[in-house]
């Protein structure tokens, strides 16, 4: 066990990861690593295509309050709007600076830069490169890594978060290329671990390994979770794989369709038709599968049809789309329509933080995808991820900067490493009655089933069951891989234990709100419930296992609840 | 259901002696990395290999297959099973890097090669505003002298591929020179940096590129890292890094071909190297061997015509400039004299003869310069 010494870790190397090194590393002589567990430019972020929101200097007519209130209103006011408003307010700042490091913003042909409208948005905010804005923004903060030499522990993974009740005191992690754990000391801890929708493993948009880590981390080291019933479904990702068609392929003119070949959108948002917003297209398509008119043999999917665009016009705007539905569906949308259905795509819910990104727990944040700020509420606007991902990767890094230059040199006991090891040991070791891939699976389809896009107090509880039962199972899945080095067994099976953590921290809360709320979407209780539910859920995992559920105030300061209609 | 057999290259250095390759039957459905994950899943727990988004937008998943480098999230089981009819399946690792485990290679040496261009932007303050809340103005068009380089995804495939990097291993590869020429043609890049790159592209490798176009074809993303050494090569050349022979063979290129329509290979040594090495060696072989009659230039028929068109590609590339002028002028009258010395004839005659132009070598080694 090898003792490592720094003094700010960031675990994470995203968007929100590598912003907050590459600030801290402008900002500091302190000692600061970047750990993470795939190398930094494979993270989720380079996967992000529409783009990223802002106002700008340019944007006429358009101001920082017109977009809070989008994304107050887009979060069915569930969002904390002090914190709103600082990310709002930083969005021109961020964006011209990374537009001067380098990400090559599409530009209007007055060379500045472009923005186009977005679902939610009042105004057209969103500032785009190409189709592949999360790649650039990804690709250049990397650039601006190497460029100011950061420290970088690529492929490590994140084990455990030790603190003493009140502030941080260093990390355990596994070195995934030669094995072994490792107890890291550290004053500041910034978690930039990315999202969990991998809960739904087998229909999600998201990477393989978007497994919530860092979520389940804090959730073990005794940290809150907050709104985490909140899980955004994207309307259209393949049927067989959950990935992604954009949403410019409705944009750019393609019909949906249910077995009838009828476009049934008509029946949910006549006017919008398939252009209405993420979540309503979502239910709409829910409930023509659940009401039978799905298509194909099991009736599991919908069309998207996009054969009377032609191939010239598919060709030219949605090569990506058609590439993907040829390789990933086998399906041509030159000739056929793509099957699609919803995928879960993006967590809401995350690390309870304020409104600079701070957890309880001195010296430890969290930014970024696996933080709940919240700047979400019960529901993202597309394009505000990406920017919550800077404005708090750069925050947090200014602040754990501030707190480690004062903070002392902490003193973390082995215990945590000696358990790590304990706990890994075990793995090679159990009996193996349960297959990790099999237990995986049947997690997805309980998630997807009763904590999907629709939800039911009868269902939910069930699945509750289930998902204890799963726990309870997990214990029996064996890593067979037993060496050292790059034991890709090992990790997935540590993924794997994670998202079973983290499943009952969704349905515990998703089962006490009884309200429809943004993405959270109940069949028993259709509407929104302010006299109630106007609330954060906060989730702690008691030492007994059990899963503790309390309610935290929303901060309103400028706009009042109101029906969300649009 | 469909299957076919992958016979995957396993090594794990604690236990392993030599690397040795596994069997597994795999549906013939998806990818490449679907099958992976079916045989992780379902097979063989301990196989390891490195994938993330699926979706062919990280390049964690690069890989050989019958010897080709493929995406594995990029590559159907279908398209692979049609082109190999009736063969195995064998995958392996990438070329020319440190296996760690299986499929899983050593990345951190290209990326630290890459670092020594200075792949990143070195902000030029006359164009690009230090006050953060100003914004830098760049026109559409600008961008399109670098589109194609940020692509980039760092998948390390053309690095597998590449043959420079096969014979030197201090040559930086493909990716990072193209990684390098993307800030080399952005206007916010400050001049000195611009320099600098040049400086360190000649001693990573510019010229030891042999432009076999490799790295073009297996670019999962559309880089072109040959077309964009080439262009390095030219603004290395143009910024008067001449001094490299690399440097040289490129002059030497452009001003042979524009006087005689073809390279000299006979000169083309002590042209590009110019030390005593070379003139040795080049008197060895050929009083050893004799010269080639091919090797001998003289002007091709139309050669007029062929200037003007050679001339106008060249400024099509913007490239005229490196034609020198006095050089090709010493050429043609290198070419005559050789011409009124008839040696063409004399070596023709000598061939249809079958007999040796051994004697001829003192004369030839003369107009060459030599003593
Ligand atoms: C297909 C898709 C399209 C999207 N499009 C958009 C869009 O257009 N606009 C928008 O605003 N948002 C979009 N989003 C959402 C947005 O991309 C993400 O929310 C955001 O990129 C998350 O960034 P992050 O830095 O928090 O995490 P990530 O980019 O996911 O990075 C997480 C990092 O944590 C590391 N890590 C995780 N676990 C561990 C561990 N145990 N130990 C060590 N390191 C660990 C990983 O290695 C990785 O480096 C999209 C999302 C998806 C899935
Ligand atoms: S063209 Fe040059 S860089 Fe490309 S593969 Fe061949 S030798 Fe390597
Ligand atoms: S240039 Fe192409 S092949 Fe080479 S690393 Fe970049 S994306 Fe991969
Ligand atoms: S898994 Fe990301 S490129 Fe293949």
């Amino acid at each position: 066990m090898v003792e490592l010494d720094y003094d700010i870790v960031i675990v994470g190397g995203g968007g929100a990861g590598l912003y907050a090194a590459l600030w801290a590393a402008e900002n500091t002589i302190l000692k600061v690593a970047v750990m993470t567990k795939v190398y930094p430019t494979r993270s989720h972020t380079g996967a992000a295509e529409g783009g990223i929101n802002a106002v700008l200097t340019h944007s006429v007519g358009d101001s920082p309050e017109a977009h809070a209130y989008d994304t107050v209103k887009g979060s069915d006011f569930l969002a904390d709007q002090d914190a709103v408003d600082i990310m709002c307010k930083m969005g021109a700042a961020v964006i011209y600076d990374i537009a001067h490091r380098g990400v090559p913003f599409s530009r209007r042909p007055d060379g500045r830069i472009a923005q186009r409208p977005f679902g939610g948005a009042s105004f057209p905010r969103t500032c785009y490169a190409a189709d592949k804005t999360g790649f650039y923004i990804l690709q250049t903060l990397y650039e601006q890594c190497l460029k100011n030499n950061v420290t970088f522990l690529n492929e490590w993974f994140l084990l455990s978060i030790i603190h003493n009740g009140e502030r941080v005191e260093g990390l355990t992690a596994w070195d995934i290329r030669n094995g072994g754990v490792h107890l890291i000391r550290t004053k500041a801890v910034i978690l930039a671990t990315g999202g969990h929708a991998r809960v739904y493993w087998n229909r999600t948009s998201n990477a393989l390994g978007n497994t919530g880590d860092g979520t389940a981390a804090a959730l073990r080291a005794g940290l809150s979770l907050k709104d985490m019933e909140f899980i955004q479904f994207h309307p259209t990702g393949l049927a067989k794989t959950g990935i992604l068609v954009t949403e410019g392929a409705r944009g750019e003119g393609g019909y949906l369709r249910n077995k009838d070949g009828e476009r049934f959108m008509k029946r949910y948002a006549p006017e919008k038709m398939e252009l209405a917003p993420r979540d309503i297209v979502a239910r709409a398509i829910q409930t023509e599968i659940d009401e039978g008119r799905g298509c194909g043999p099991n009736g599991d999917y919908i069309c998207l049809d996009l054969t009377h665009l032609g191939e010239e016009k598919i060709n030219e705007r949605l090569p990506q789309t058609r590439e993907h539905a040829i390789l990933y569906e086998g399906v041509d949308p030159v000739k056929e329509p793509i099957p699609i259905a919803p995928t879960a795509h993006y967590s809401m819910g995350g690390i309870d933080t304020d409104r600079l990104g701070r957890t309880p727990i001195k010296g430890l944040y969290a930014a970024g995808e696996c933080a709940c700020i919240s700047v979400h509420g019960a529901n993202r606007l597309g394009g505000n991820s990406l920017l919550d991902v800077l404005v708090y990767g750069r925050l947090t890094a200014l602040e754990a900067v501030k707190y480690a230059d004062e903070a002392p040199e902490t003193n973390p006991s082995m215990a945590k490493a000696k358990d790590d090891e304990k706990r890994i040991l075990e793995l090679m070791e159990a009996d193996g009655k349960e297959k990790l891939a099999d237990l995986r699976r049947e997690l997805g389809n309980v998630m997807m089933k009763h904590f999907g896009v629709f939800r039911e107090e009868k269902s939910m509880k069930e699945g509750l069951e289930k998902l204890m039962e799963i726990k309870e199972r997990a214990r029996h899945v064996k890593v067979y891989d037993t060496s050292k080095k790059f034991n890709t067994d090992l990790i997935t099976a540590l993924e794997f234990l994670n998202l079973v953590d983290l499943a009952p921290a969704i349905a515990v809360p998703a089962i006490e709100r009884k309200e429809s709320r943004g993405a959270h979407a109940r069949k028993d209780y259709p509407k929104r419930d302010d006299k109630n539910f106007l609330k954060h859920s906060v989730v702690k995992l008691k030492e007994d296992g059990n899963y503790e559920l309390s309610w935290k105030p929303v901060t309103i300061t400028k706009f009042p609840p109101e029906e969300r209609k649009y | 259901m469909e299957t076919a057999v992958l016979q995957v290259f396993r090594y794990d250095p604690e236990k392993d002696q030599t690397p040795y390759y596994k069997e597994y039957e795999v549906p013939v459905e998806g990818t490449l990395l679907n099958a992976l994950l079916y045989i992780k899943d379902n097979l063989d727990p301990t196989l390891a290999f490195r994938a993330f988004c699926r979706s062919e937008v990280c390049g964690s998943c690069s890989m050989r297959v019958n010897g080709k480098t493929k995406l594995a999230c990029k590559t159907p089981m279908k398209e692979l099973v049609e082109t190999w009819k009736g063969k195995p399946l064998r995958i392996d690792p990438l070329n020319h890097l440190k296996v760690i485990k299986d499929l899983v290679v050593d990345i951190d040496k290209p990326i630290e090669k890459m670092k020594t261009l200075i792949p990143w932007l070195v902000p030029d303050p006359r164009v690009v505003p230090t006050d953060p809340m100003h914004e830098s103005i760049i026109y559409p068009e600008e961008m399109e002298a670098y589109k194609d380089q940020i692509h980039c995804m760092l998948c390390f495939s053309c690095y597998s591929a590449c043959e420079a990097v096969e014979d030197n291993d201090r040559y930086r590869g493909p990716f990072a020179f193209s990684k390098a020429y993307r800030f080399q043609v952005d206007r916010r890049d400050i001049e000195t940096a611009k320099e600098k790159r040049i400086r360190y592209a000649i001693s990573g490798g510019l010229w030891s590129c042999v432009q076999c176009q490799k790295c073009l074809y297996v670019c999962p993303k559309g880089v072109k890292p040959a077309e964009d050494i080439q262009n390095l090569r030219g603004q290395a050349v143009k910024k008067g890094f001449t001094d490299k022979p690399g440097a040289k063979k490129l002059k030497h290129f452009v001003d042979w071909i524009y006087a005689t329509g073809q390279i000299n290979r006979l000169y083309l040594p002590e042209e590009v190297y110019g030390n005593r090495e070379a003139r040795e060696k080049l008197t060895k072989a050929y009083t050893e061997m004799g010269v080639e009659v091919w090797e001998v230039p003289k002007p091709t028929k139309g050669l007029m015509k062929f200037r003007d068109i050679y001339l106008e590609i060249l400024s099509k590339e913007d490239k005229a400039l490196d034609l020198d002028f006095s050089h090709v002028r010493k050429i043609d009258r290198m070419v005559s004299e050789i011409f009124k010395a008839d040696i063409c004839t004399i070596i023709d005659r000598a061939h249809e003869e079958g007999r040796s132009s051994r004697g001829l070598i003192s004369k030839l080694k003369g107009l060459l310069g030599g003593k």
